[in-house]
């Protein structure tokens, strides 16, 4: 069978170059299941330790990793890309597309995940990892109170994971609102699509708040800037940035395992889900109300009763709707045909595991009592229960989708097997967690009177390992000697993905899927597909499924950010660093020449989103992520200045005049690349690459003044060439001596020039976009398809609006 | 079972003093939590039970190997989602759990505020400062002079903790006397207790703050007010408390 290009599936290149939802879904699943084993070693060593209350394995700082990794591994690593898992591979079959919208950035989002996952793991041999738990609380999370050189890599494994779902959510999003098949609008879609909605929609804000967050701590690390360390309000900085990422994320991870119990309980009942809207609804008032509970998190620290009171209040607010949704889950047990298979054994314990989760989880709603449990095993049973039990919701998903995935079908008694295993280990260990509720959390020791409960939640965690044990082994026997599984093994399955074969054609279907007589239908493909009617004229042409260069990028990212963590350690830091920042340079053009076709489907239901190209769309949400990030990093001034005192901050420009001059040569730039757009819409090569060149100039203008400036202000630089180059070369010592003024000189100076510098890095990777857009049009490109033009030119405008902001904050007020 | 009794009776005189007009016998935060932990508790479960059970006896009593029940309308592949009615049943239950919910929380709000404010009108309230530092507690008192580790503290007296700290964010709590602040840097938290009993508590931290946050623990020694008065004098001369009488229970 031709595979368009692409290898076959027992080639290992295939699953280098592969953009293939599915591929990708599988690689998925299988990397976050390797990273389940990792986070689930840790745990056993963590429990381990812990069978008795004396010193044991682990020594108090290895015991500070082992919980630090775990937490992060687990909720990072294992629990989100394994629902991602998923929503790659079924997503787009339940919305009848034949593949994501952009299936390149998708491998890229793969490629991302997995090297960061590697540099994390890195990091414990850089002569120890972070240990900070994985809430990373400030100072702590800073090289002076805790100077493993490994830490400084888990904060860059860190970003890069953001980078990886970054993309990974714009992808979703499009897809999901743009390539819905006819007739299947956006209240029609399947729940665990609806999941993934929502689920897309919370990360985009969340992990870019995460981002934001990560970045400044990386400037710590790396720079030496002072934002956490500063006294009035770096602590609380932190707690405010990571968890208004942090509580949504609760429900990132739970949501999709949400979606799989929805669906699986129709599927083994027989019955629709009961209250389908509100449900709906609920969730997505969960997704909105996520974002105003933060606070909840920080009872015990210094904010006042009032705002205490409200976020016990939005909190209540937020639990009612899962009230809701479990309701309308058990109703819909009522009147069914219930068929107790391994997927719907799975699903239906973790509802009941969930029920526990949150009953105690109302415990902690009520300030009084989160007053004595924060910091205890209370804490630490009551998340398991949750957030394992959305995972226990996914291995049932596993079960669900094996055959889909595979086209085989595993073995129901040792199914069954599993999940008695599986659920008796896991009461075992975490509700021993309860009953040990008064014993500290992340302790490696404890008084005795604790030890019953210790070793009956250690038996607990090594049944519920060893079940996992007859899991591989199903689906091993399955793989090799299992019966073959038809298009759909379930009955009353409802949703597409059983419409087509186990496993589904690279395409995955045979005609267009559409629903507009109120059911799925296939109708004819037409004669050569275009992309609807954006311009682009391909008929004929077969879409491309491979491409090196997600790997490549993805390879070189890790090679540069594992050297830039750890920056002036070594020479061997600052060469990779070098070395990695101009392979990605290079490896990114190469991605962008690279002449890739994944069309969009001409029709398709779409609402709200019709009109706009799938292009344009896709930096729309990449500029609300980066609008996000910007407002964390202004909030983080507004807030530390604001602690400090906001009229006792000195301003560190001595003067407003370079930056005015500056907002005026950003905002003629905004101009000249309109004026770029309207050439190319005209076919005026040459006003095209004119008006790109004179957007580039007044960028280099830009930074020009900028770092005249930076040089004016670090006195350690003599001259403006000096500290020009210095700053493109990367050797700080010029500007950041050990005398006078410098980043980690004070607060002021950090936040001056982590934000403007942000700014800058901003503006350098516009003019990377801008200098390849004037080269590509010299050779007469964009003239009759002026998208990629508009669309840089959108960033850049959004690049010259952020800098109306930090000018007068940062200059003026 | 004795523990349940006891808190029962607890609830008893609760439902009057909730509002504790200060001025009222004053109740200590072990007694506010225990009351409130045991209604929950108590709650919790029935709630547990019951929605649990009757998930399992739906699971059992519609179990397709018995065979009972024909689906009148069953899914098929490819039919455009819809609901199934039951509506008004869904939200019966859902308003019934709100309500739970929502009375639970308001209701031990009137015991947070009694939490956060303490009783302010005491007289002699005595305040302590407490520093935390990796890894140990060092105590403030209103004489100057500074404890490392032990806090020696009157019986039935009303003390009030400002907690902050030096390096890192700890955070300092008294599981028996069911007391917890975070120490940050930078700020101040407070709260208060009253102990009611002689003896000796372990004081923890409650926050991962390194590699010797599982040994950062202190005393808080009560002992009787004359016995106080005794050591607060030596401790004000001498700059360290003396020993505690012997015959403390550790609690
Ligand atoms: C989906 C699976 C899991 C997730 C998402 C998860 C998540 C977490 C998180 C976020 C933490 C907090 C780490 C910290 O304090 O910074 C944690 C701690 C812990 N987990 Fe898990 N975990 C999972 C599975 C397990 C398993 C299988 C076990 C036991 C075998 C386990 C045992 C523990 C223990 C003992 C702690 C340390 C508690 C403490 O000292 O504070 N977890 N987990
Ligand atoms: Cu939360
Ligand atoms: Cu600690």
């Amino acid at each position: 069978m031709s595979e368009h290009g692409l290898p076959p599936k027992s080639s290992i290149k295939r699953w280098l170059v592969t953009t293939n939802h599915k591929d990708i879904g599988i690689l998925y699943i299988l990397t976050s299941l390797f990273f389940l084993i990792f986070g689930g070693t840790l745990a056993l060593l963590i429990r381990l330790q812990l069978w008795t209350s004396g010193e044991f394995i682990l020594s108090g700082s290895a015991f500070g990793q082992a919980v630090t990794a775990h937490g992060l591994v687990m909720v990072f690593f294992f629990l989100s890309p394994f629902a991602f898992g998923f929503a790659n591979y079924i997503v787009p079959l339940q919305i009848g597309a034949d593949d994501l919208a952009f299936p390149r950035l998708n491998a890229l989002s793969y490629w991302l995940y997995l090297f960061a996952g590697l540099l994390f793991l890195i990091s414990f041999f850089q002569g120890g990892s972070l240990e900070a738990g994985w809430t990373m609380y400030a100072p702590l999370n800073l090289p002076t109170y805790m100077p493993n050189p490994g830490a400084s890599t888990v904060v860059g494994a860190l970003l890069m994971f953001v980078a990886s779902v970054t993309v990974s959510t714009i992808n979703f999003v499009v897809t999901i609102h743009q390539m819905k098949a006819d007739g299947l609008s956006l209240w029609n879609l399947p729940m665990f699509t609806w999941s993934i909605l929502l689920t897309v929609w919370m990360m985009l804000i969340a992990f870019a708040a995460l981002g934001a967050a990560l970045l400044i701590l990386g400037a710590d690390h790396v720079l030496d800037t002072v934002y956490f360390t500063e006294v009035e309000g770096g602590s609380l900085l932190w707690a405010h940035l990571f968890w208004f990422f942090g509580h949504p994320e609760v429900y990132i991870v739970f949501f999709p395992a949400l979606g799989v119990m929805l669906e699986t309980f129709q599927t083994f009942t027989g019955r629709r889900l009961i209250g389908r809207k509100w449900v709906i609804l609920a969730m997505i008032l969960v997704t909105l109300q996520s974002f105003l509970v933060w606070m909840h998190h920080m009872f015990l620290t210094t904010i006042n009763l009032e705002i205490k009171t409200l976020m016990m209040a939005m909190t209540i607010g937020i639990s009612l709707p899962f009230d809701l949704i479990v309701f309308a889950m058990i109703y819909t047990l009522i009147k069914g045909r219930i068929r107790w298979t391994t997927p719907f054994l799975f699903n239906f314990g973790a509802l009941v595991l969930f029920i526990i989760g949150g009953i105690t989880g109302v415990f902690l709603g009520a300030i009084v009592l989160d007053y004595e449990f924060r910091g205890t095993y209370w804490v630490v049973a009551h998340f398991h229960y949750v957030m394992v039990a959305g995972g226990t919701a996914l291995f049932g998903g596993l079960y669900y989708w094996w055959p889909k995935i595979t086209g085989k079908m595993y073995d129901e008694y040792l199914g069954k097997m599993h999940f008695g295993a599986y659920f008796v280990g896991f009461n075992l260990l975490y509700f021993a967690m309860f009953m040990s509720w008064e014993m500290p959390r992340r302790v490696f020791t404890y008084h005795t009177g604790f030890e019953a409960y210790n070793q009956m939640a250690t038996i607990g965690g090594f049944i519920l390992g060893a079940s996992f044990l007859i899991m591989f082994y199903n689906f091993y026997q399955s793989w090799y000697r299992g019966p073959v599984a038809d298009g759909n093994p379930w009955e009353y399955s409802r949703t597409a993905e059983w419409a087509t074969d186990s496993p589904p054609p690279l395409e995955n279907w045979e005609g267009i899927p559409n629903y507009e007589k109120g059911f799925l239908e296939f109708v004819d493909r037409p004669e050569g597909l275009t992309d609807g009617g954006h311009g682009e004229d391909h008929h004929d042409r077969h879409p491309d499924h491979a491409s090196i260069w997600p790997l490549t990028i993805s390879l070189t990212t890790f090679i540069g950010l594992a050297g830039l963590m750890l920056w002036g350690e070594h020479i061997v830091y600052n060469t990779l660093f070098i070395v990695g920042l101009f392979a990605t340079l290079v490896a990114a053009v190469g991605f962008a020449r690279e002449d890739f076709y994944a069309p969009m489907p001409d029709w398709g239901a779409r609402w709200p989103f019709e009109g706009i190209h799938k292009n344009k769309f896709g930096m729309w949400i990449f500029l609300a992520s980066d609008i996000v990030i910007f407002g964390a990093f202004i909030g983080a001034y507004i807030f530390i200045r604001w602690g400090y005192g906001w009229e006792a901050w000195q301003t560190i420009p001595p003067e407003a005049l370079p930056g005015l001059v500056n907002t005026f040569v950003l905002l003629t730039s905004s101009f000249t690349v309109i004026l770029a757009l309207v050439y190319a819409q005209r076919g005026n090569q040459k006003g095209l690459v004119a008006s790109l060149i004179a957007t580039f100039g007044l960028a280099t203008l830009f930074l020009v003044i900028k770092s005249w400036e930076w040089n004016y202000l670090l006195p350690e630089a003599e001259t403006l060439p000096e500290a020009t180059i210095a700053l493109f070369t990367f050797d700080w010592d010029p500007l950041i001596g050990t005398e006078g003024p410098a980043l980690d000189a004070s607060i002021q100076h950090s936040t001056y020039y982590v934000t403007t510098g942000l700014h800058a890095i901003h503006i350098l990777i516009g003019m990377i976009a801008l200098g390849y857009l004037a080269i590509r049009a010299y050779h007469g490109a964009y003239l009759d398809d002026e998208q990629p033009v508009e669309n840089v030119g959108l960033y850049w405008h959004f690049v010259d609006i952020a800098w109306v902001f930090l000018f007068p904050l940062f200059y003026i007020l | 079972m004795r523990w349940a009794s006891d808190r029962l009776a607890q609830v008893g005189e609760f439902v009057v003093p909730l509002s504790h007009a200060p001025g009222d016998e004053w109740r200590t935060q072990a007694s506010v939590f225990e009351e409130i932990y045991f209604i929950f508790l108590a709650l919790g479960t029935a709630v547990g039970i019951v929605v649990i059970g009757y998930m399992l006896y739906n699971g059992w009593k519609y179990s397709a190997s018995k065979g009972t029940t024909e689906l009148d309308d069953p899914p098929v592949l490819g039919e455009l989602p819809r609901g199934e009615g039951g509506g008004k049943k869904l939200f019966l239950s859902f308003g019934i759990s709100a309500v739970i919910v929502i009375t639970l929380i308001v209701w031990s709000y009137s015991a947070l505020i009694y939490a956060e404010q303490g009783p302010e009108e005491f007289e002699d309230n005595m305040v302590v400062e407490v520093e935390g530092y990796t890894f140990g507690w060092d105590f403030i008192y209103e004489n100057g002079e500074t404890s490392t580790n032990t806090l020696v503290v009157p019986e039935d007296h009303v003390v009030t903790l400002e907690v902050t700290s030096r390096d890192v964010w700890h955070t300092f709590g008294v599981t028996e006397l069911r007391i917890k602040a975070d120490s940050i840097p930078g700020q101040t938290a407070t709260t208060w207790f009253i102990a009611d009993e002689q003896g000796i508590y372990l004081a923890e931290c409650f926050e991962l703050c390194g590699a010797g946050h599982s040994f950062m623990e202190a005393d808080v020694i009560v002992v009787s007010e004359e016995t106080f008065e005794e050591m607060y004098d030596e401790f004000t001369e001498t700059g360290s408390f003396p020993d505690p009488p012997d015959d403390l229970e550790e609690r």
